[in-house]
């Protein structure tokens, strides 16, 4: 196989943008979805009355992360077919675990007498958790959201083998016709993406931190 | 003020009482403190209180009103209990404005009216709120974090104030400072406390009224005096110590042994060999052994009312500790 440099910056320059446009929202779409699910989720998990499913759900998100996103594709085919949607589907399922696991243990690590004191000042259950417990595990929880991002970013290159498009198609392409110049543009770009949002949301997580964790 | 009539508590799992058919009553103003070993339940039931823990049975009752009964808002019932523990519990994410206006914002006052109360309570404490206000709690000694958790329990004014261990976790110089001044701005403030500590000489300084517990039950309460000159029974004795004679010393006014019009020797004039007839007998006893005399002169102010002699201290111990 040759490495053309012309074919090689003519796959950077003309012909991946499109399909990283379409990468950036197999990435985005899901991790999105996923927060607005396991976030929520991991916090109902931590009251009194439902900490007993912690198991059986956190099982469930295991599960979405382990079973390969292209079988979750596959067992879902009948009902969603080829295309954006299943890609969109199966990346979110894989994107829940991080995020449901970091919420868990960032409101595990309230301190205990911060809590109790909160509690005992007259706090409700509701402005504790809106006013302590989240703004203090938002750094943990963020660092979930960020392995979410990394881990879809790469996973989502599967999504073209279903019709998803995203930079996938340019490295299937790559395969198919044996141009390593577009093997390594796409993975070059896919990495790009992965770095950009890392630092993206190494921004926001900065602004959530609690004031006395930045000193 | 606060009445505990026959409360037990039986944590789920557990099957015996962490607490045992307590019945007791604190009075307007006083400094209730609940004192025993690990375990005897004392901190469960401040809990109880203000319903961080539910009895199991039994009546609770604040100014008269029943407020373990089901339909009492907890929460609300909280805000207006002062509550410090060892701890701190300090927000550590906040200003310590921020955590100082923490009962009166759930409270909804209006912001005017926090803004001065915030700084008037940061003086009251012993602190600059020019200096401290906008820091965070980590940027605070100990002793200046215990002081902002105890201005945070006074905020809203609550007439009744609970605290578990709140000088336990700073050093015994500071923690000595903190009681004198908490007791001191007690005599202002006339709070009813409920006061939990391991350490019986805590207990004896900063009680007017002192249950002792073990077990999850209550075993004698009194005034210190009472509990030191009449121990019920040797765990008392035990907790109270082997110096429980220099421990009541401690709680005798001199003017309660002065022999009034006595003459005031030159010796102990030379000697400058005096105290006030506020202090303890206590610092009679030291007074003596310093100045290396019999006698010392006893003064009111400027007055002269009396002497005490090492005779007397002896009368007075066995007469306190129940040997003659």
């Amino acid at each position: 196989m040759d490495f053309e440099m012309e074919r090689f910056i003519s796959a950077l320059i003309d012909r991946s943008p499109p399909h990283a446009l379409v990468h950036l929202q197999l990435v985005l779409i899901p991790v999105i979805i996923a927060f607005l699910i396991a976030f929520p989720v991991a916090v109902l998990l931590t009251r009194r009355r439902f900490v007993k499913y912690t198991d059986r759900v956190m099982t469930f998100f295991n599960m979405g992360q382990t079973i390969p996103p292209l079988a979750i594709i596959a067992i879902f085919f009948p009902f969603l077919g080829l295309g954006r949607e299943p890609a969109l589907f199966a990346l979110t399922i894989y994107a829940l675990l991080p995020i449901a696991r970091n919420t868990l243990a960032g409101l595990k690590g309230v301190p205990q007498e911060v809590k109790e004191a909160a509690r005992g000042v007259g706090m409700s259950e509701w402005e504790m958790l809106m006013r302590v417990e989240i703004p203090l595990s938002m750094p943990v929880v963020m660092a979930g959201v960020k392995i979410s991002v990394v881990l879809t970013s790469g996973t989502a290159a599967l999504g073209a083998l279903v019709g998803g498009g995203g930079m996938g198609a340019v490295i299937f392409a790559g395969i198919d016709f044996f141009r390593p110049e577009l093997i390594v543009a796409g993975t070059l770009i896919i990495g790009a993406i992965a770095i950009i949002l890392d630092r993206i949301i190494t921004l926001i997580d900065y602004m959530l931190t609690p004031p006395h964790m930045k000193m | 003020m606060i009445v505990l009539d026959k409360v037990d508590k039986i944590f789920p799992g557990t099957t015996v009482p962490a607490v045992k058919q307590v019945s007791f009553q604190v009075d307007e103003g006083n400094i209730c403190v609940f004192v025993g070993p690990s375990g005897c339940g004392k901190t469960t039931i401040l809990r109880i209180i203000n319903r961080l823990i539910e009895p199991t049975s039994g009546d609770i009752y604040i100014k008269g009103i029943k407020v373990s009964d089901k339909e009492v808002n907890p929460d609300h019932l909280r805000r207006e209990i002062g509550y410090v523990i060892q701890q701190i519990g300090l927000l550590p994410h906040r200003t310590v404005e921020q955590n100082v206006a923490l009962v009166p914002r759930l409270l909804k006052w209006p912001e005017e009216k926090i803004k001065p109360r915030v700084k008037e309570l940061l003086d009251t404490v012993g602190l600059d709120p020019d200096e401290v206000i906008h820091k965070y709690p980590f940027q605070l000694s100990g002793g200046m974090m215990q002081r902002v958790g105890v201005a945070r329990a006074l905020a809203a004014d609550p007439p009744i104030m609970l605290m578990d261990e709140p000088f336990g976790a700073v050093d015994p110089i500071v923690r000595g400072r903190l009681q004198d001044e908490f007791l001191r701005l007690q005599r202002e403030m006339k709070k009813t406390i409920c006061f939990v500590t391991h350490d019986i000489n805590e207990a004896i300084k900063m009680g007017d009224h002192i249950v002792i517990m073990n077990k999850g039950e209550l075993v004698q309460h009194g005034t210190p005096m009472e509990i030191l000159s009449e121990p019920a029974n040797e765990f008392v004795k035990d907790l109270i110590g082997a110096d429980r004679e220099i421990k009541l010393l401690d709680l005798t006014r001199s003017s309660e042994i002065v022999n009034r019009n006595m003459d005031i020797p030159d010796e102990v004039r030379e000697k400058d060999c005096f105290i006030s007839s506020i202090a303890p007998v206590q610092r009679a006893l030291e007074k003596m052994m310093k100045k290396n005399s019999d006698l010392v002169g006893v003064q009111d102010g400027e007055e002269e009312i009396g002497t005490i002699s090492w005779d007397d201290i002896k009368k007075l111990i066995n007469k306190l500790s129940g040997d003659d």
